[in-house]
């Protein structure tokens, strides 16, 4: 089911959380809203769920107008940041919930919710713990059953709300790739909000940036990352160096290097090659991360592979030559 | 480790303090109550209880009850719902009204009663040409205890609301439940302790009622004393036994209600640490 | 849910339906009364529910009310549904005639000996063998000594003792008004508790073993040693003390909506019966009736006494010089 958002506004008290926010989402899509606290991500997905009222504009859900639908009537999937599991219930009736309380005459049958439930349980692979209570699982399975739970009704769309920002590391990517696999099985369109770019990036079929209630950049990962489409979203997804430009009578030039787009070498490769002295090194991990300082001050980050580092032989303090492979430009008038 | 600097004198002292403080002021008087309504035999005790104006002023007070209580529930989940879970003009207002009847003298709660239904009040005239009966009659009394009981429920409610906050409720509406649908299957469930905490309270309150029920009771044996104000005129009546026997009911009023509020604290208690332990995880 | 609602509902329908029986079958009639009469009026109901039964063939049930006198009357003003008022002086009666127009205004004349079937007096209530030697009023004044007696605000008892004792001191100082006023101050100097009725004043003295004299009605000191033992109690004779008339009367409007007015014309006659009269002796109430008077003539000792229209030119001029707001109680009662 597609989702058109249109100029959508909402003022809280005097703080501007949307500001007329214009935004198609196809059927099936998986998108990602990114962007820092406060940029407006989480009150955009409540509006569409209908936890919000919006000041101005309008949604429609397959070309309906929904503003007027109550969010019990709009058949939305929510997961919530906390999970919002029922404390007092077990997890079978938690999951069932959303098919207990349809109206009479189109409620299940007790045998086939039953069903339904354990079908869903099976999904998410924790048919184990049906009779449990929430307060005896862990974050990571909670996760999975409140998502179970959106599941039961059958939604057209799943909303889900920082769904793994309380949860460690490793369950982060372990339930990120389940994610992806999840909504290439079930191809439900899919929104979910999140403040970490490499969560968006590796996830999403497109990234929606969002900062101070305004959309900055909407793309395929690829777009975002390799064309940014202004220096916000560029300094967002990802780690980059700044480097201020030729000065000209009423323009200046600030130029952006990401750190795996800079080449290390001992000795200087063409006339952008820039000296600077090692003063840190983290060769923990996939990639290893070089700080270093030029004589006037300046901190560079650069990356490079593991295999090179070891052929180079750096140490701390020694004088390296960074030459940027991929510059990103930005004029601005002074 | 500051607990463990202390001179245990002082702890001693404290302590002992607030034993005596304990045994005169609720200790004592409850053996006193106990004996002197015992004090001339198990028959004459249970005789006073076998009196016609005994037994209209125990009806009258169980009935108040069973209409102040269950009326202030209604009312107590409605408001502290409201506090708890919106913003709305005038909030700040109900929250203050709610406490009024816990900071106004009872005798000036029924005062205000009578200058509103009495004879020469503002609806008094009213009142009367329909020949409805409001002050001096048990309708004045229900009235009285309702407005000295109804902040009980509301008070234990709204920190208890206010600390569940609206997510669970939110994921009710989610997926598809009515606002009914929530209340009743969410709401309720998660507050039911504080709710019975409240009731208890409540309850304990408005059968023991005396100054406020006092103004508009017009004394009528028989017809509008509650069991406190019957206690009253048998002592004035130089009938100490009975009095105290009467009294001693309402002595194991309290101790039951003491009991009762203990296990709901204990059960609360240990439902708030595991509600604490699932936040944390 | 339903259960509970439907269990409230019928409660409240017993109760309310209960209280209303007896109404359907028989005649009521509430009695609001001061506060010293509780044992007269339970005797004197006792015999007139059975003189109305022979009289008439009807059931009559009789409510009783008791309080402070001038409370009572406050009440009846404000509502108080009483058929008949027995308070301590006329004045309340006038009060609610006045205020509510609820009695007609000529109504102490519709009772022989001014509506008051029965009087009594003030007297001195002391501990056996009076370890204070309290003789007549001026001991009164004696500072040392501790002494009981209601609140002229609320009590009308209360009233008659204050009037008793500025009544001795003209006669003992010669109608000196000053003089007067100094000595009621001497005594409520002495004064350790201000009940609100003559009957919490007698519980003060004689149950919690407060002071060393009570002002009392005479009925009321006669009461208390029979209740609590000639071996603890004295009753103290003054040289000279007021006469007091305790007036009866019907509530005019209330008995017309109730549709009493005949059984409460016979109970208000009925006082003044041989019988009725009986009960009052007995009670001791000085009887009005000669014959019975004579039969009690050992409990009522002779007293020198004086009315309040000789000294005090009635109870309207007493009320406002001495009770009303800035009279002279409030003078010498900070």
């Amino acid at each position: 089911m597609s989702i058109d958002v249109k100029q959508i506004s909402k003022t809280f008290g005097t703080f501007k959380a949307l500001d007329n926010i214009e935004l198609k989402i196809a059927t099936g899509e998986l998108i990602a809203l990114l962007g820092p606290s406060g940029s407006g991500k989480t009150t955009l997905l409540r509006i569409i769920a209908g936890l919000e009222k919006a000041d101005h504009g309008e949604i429609y859900f397959h070309g309906k107008d929904v503003r007027t639908e109550e969010t019990k009537d709009r058949n939305v999937g929510f997961v919530f940041q906390h999970y919002a599991l029922f404390r007092h219930m077990t997890v079978f009736e938690n999951i069932a919930f959303g098919l207990k309380v349809k109206p009479k005459a189109i409620r299940p049958s007790p045998e086939k919710i039953k069903a339904k439930v354990h079908e869903l349980l099976k999904l998410v692979q924790l048919e184990w713990v049906a009779d449990r209570y929430p307060s005896e699982l862990s974050g990571g399975q909670r996760q999975r059953i409140a998502l179970a739970r959106a599941l039961a009704i059958e939604p057209r769309v799943l909303l889900l709300d920082e769904p793994f920002g309380s949860l460690d590391a490793k369950v982060r990517k372990e339930l990120r790739q389940w994610l992806r696999r999840f909504h290439d099985d079930l191809h439900i369109t899919t929104l979910f909000v999140t403040h970490d770019q490499e969560e968006a990036l590796e996830v999403a079929d497109r990234v929606v940036v969002m900062n101070k209630g305004k959309i900055e950049q909407a793309g395929t990962p690829e777009e975002v990352y390799h064309n940014p489409a202004s220096v916000f979203v560029l300094n967002f997804l990802g780690n980059v160096n700044l480097f201020h430009g030729r000065v000209e009578e009423t323009k200046a030039t600030k130029m952006y290097v990401r750190p795996h787009e800079l080449t290390v070498s001992r000795n200087p490769i063409s006339a952008n090659s820039i000296k600077a002295k090692i003063s840190f090194i983290n060769p923990a991990g996939s990639v290893v991360k070089i700080d270093a300082q030029t004589s006037d001050g300046q901190l560079i980050q650069a990356e490079i592979a593991q295999e090179e580092y070891k052929s180079l032989k750096l140490k701390r303090n020694e004088e390296i030559c960074l030459t940027p492979k991929n510059i990103t430009y930005s004029e601005y008038d002074i | 480790m500051a607990t463990r600097t202390e001179n245990p004198w002082i702890r001693r002292t404290l302590i002992g303090i607030a034993l005596l403080y304990l045994g005169l002021f609720i200790f004592l008087p409850l053996v006193v109550v106990f004996y002197t309504g015992l004090s001339k035999g198990l028959a004459v005790y249970f005789q006073s209880f076998s009196d016609p104006a005994a037994l209209s002023a125990i009806r009258l007070t169980v009935l108040t009850a069973l209409i102040a209580v269950p009326l202030n529930l209604v009312f107590g989940i409605a408001a502290s719902w409201a506090i708890a879970k919106f913003d709305f003009w005038g909030k700040n207002l109900l929250t203050t009204l709610i406490d009024l009847p816990l900071s106004v003298s009872p005798v000036i709660s029924g005062l205000i009663f009578i200058l509103l239904f009495g004879a020469q009040g503002a609806f008094g005239p009213w009142l009367m040409d329909h020949g409805i009966k409001v002050i001096f009659a048990p309708p004045a009394i229900i009235l009285a205890t309702i407005f000295v009981t109804f902040p009980m429920v509301a008070r234990e409610l709204i920190p208890v609301m206010k600390a569940q906050g609206n997510e669970e409720e939110e994921a009710a509406l989610t997926l598809g439940a009515s606002g009914f649908q929530t209340f009743w299957r969410i709401t309720l469930p998660n507050i039911k302790w504080g709710l019975l905490y409240g009731v208890i309270l409540c309850n304990a309150r408005a059968m023991g009622e005396f100054g406020a029920v006092s103004v508009v009771s017009g004394h009528i044996r028989g017809q509008t004393n509650t069991l406190p104000l019957h206690i009253e005129i048998l002592y004035n009546e130089y009938n100490f036994t009975a009095a105290f026997a009467a009294a001693s009911l309402l002595a194991l009023l309290a101790l039951v209600t003491l009991f009762l509020k203990s296990i709901v604290e204990y059960r609360y208690r240990a439902e708030l640490k595991a509600a604490v332990r699932t936040e944390n995880v | 849910m339903r259960k509970v609602l439907f269990i409230i509902l019928a409660g409240f329908i017993w109760g309310v339906s209960v209280s209303d029986i007896y109404a359907a079958k028989k005649i009521t009639l509430l009695n609001v009364s001061y506060d010293p009469t509780r044992e007269l009026y339970e005797e004197y109901n006792k015999i007139f529910i059975k003189h109305w039964q022979k009289k008439t063939g009807e059931a009559v049930e009789i409510y009783q009310s008791h309080g402070g006198s001038g409370k009572q009357a406050r009440g009846v003003i404000d509502g108080l549904d009483a058929d008949i008022v027995t308070l301590a002086l006329a004045y309340d009666i006038d009060s609610i005639a006045e205020r509510s127009g609820l009695i007609a205004a000529n109504w102490q004349q519709r009772l022989p000996q001014k509506s008051a079937p029965y009087t009594s007096t003030i007297v001195l209530l002391v501990r056996k063998g009076n370890p204070k030697n309290i003789k007549d009023w001026d001991d009164l004044a004696k500072p040392g000594i501790l002494v009981v007696t209601p609140n002229p605000k609320t009590s009308g008892g209360a009233r008659w003792n204050y009037l008793a004792a500025w009544g001795y001191a003209l006669y003992k100082w010669n109608n000196d008004q000053a003089k007067a006023q100094e000595f009621l101050k001497a005594i409520y100097k002495n004064v350790a508790v201000l009940d609100s009725g003559a009957r919490g004043s007698t519980t003060t003295f004689v149950e919690r073993g407060i002071g060393d004299v009570l002002i009392s009605w005479e009925n009321e000191a006669y009461l208390a040693v029979k209740e609590l033992g000639l071996d603890k109690l004295e009753i103290i004779i003054p040289s000279v003390t007021i006469l007091a008339e305790p007036p009866v009367a019907a509530v005019d409007r209330n008995v017309s909506r109730h549709g009493t007015i005949q059984v409460v014309d016979e109970y208000l006659r009925y006082l003044y019966s041989e019988e009725g009269q009986e009960i009052a002796a007995k009670n001791y109430y000085r009887p009005r009736s000669e014959t019975v008077a004579k039969r009690y003539q050992d409990q009522f000792k002779p007293v020198k006494l004086f009315t309040i229209d000789e000294i005090f030119g009635g109870w309207q001029k007493a009320q406002k010089t001495h009770f009303a707001d800035k009279g002279t109680f409030d003078q010498i009662y900070q």
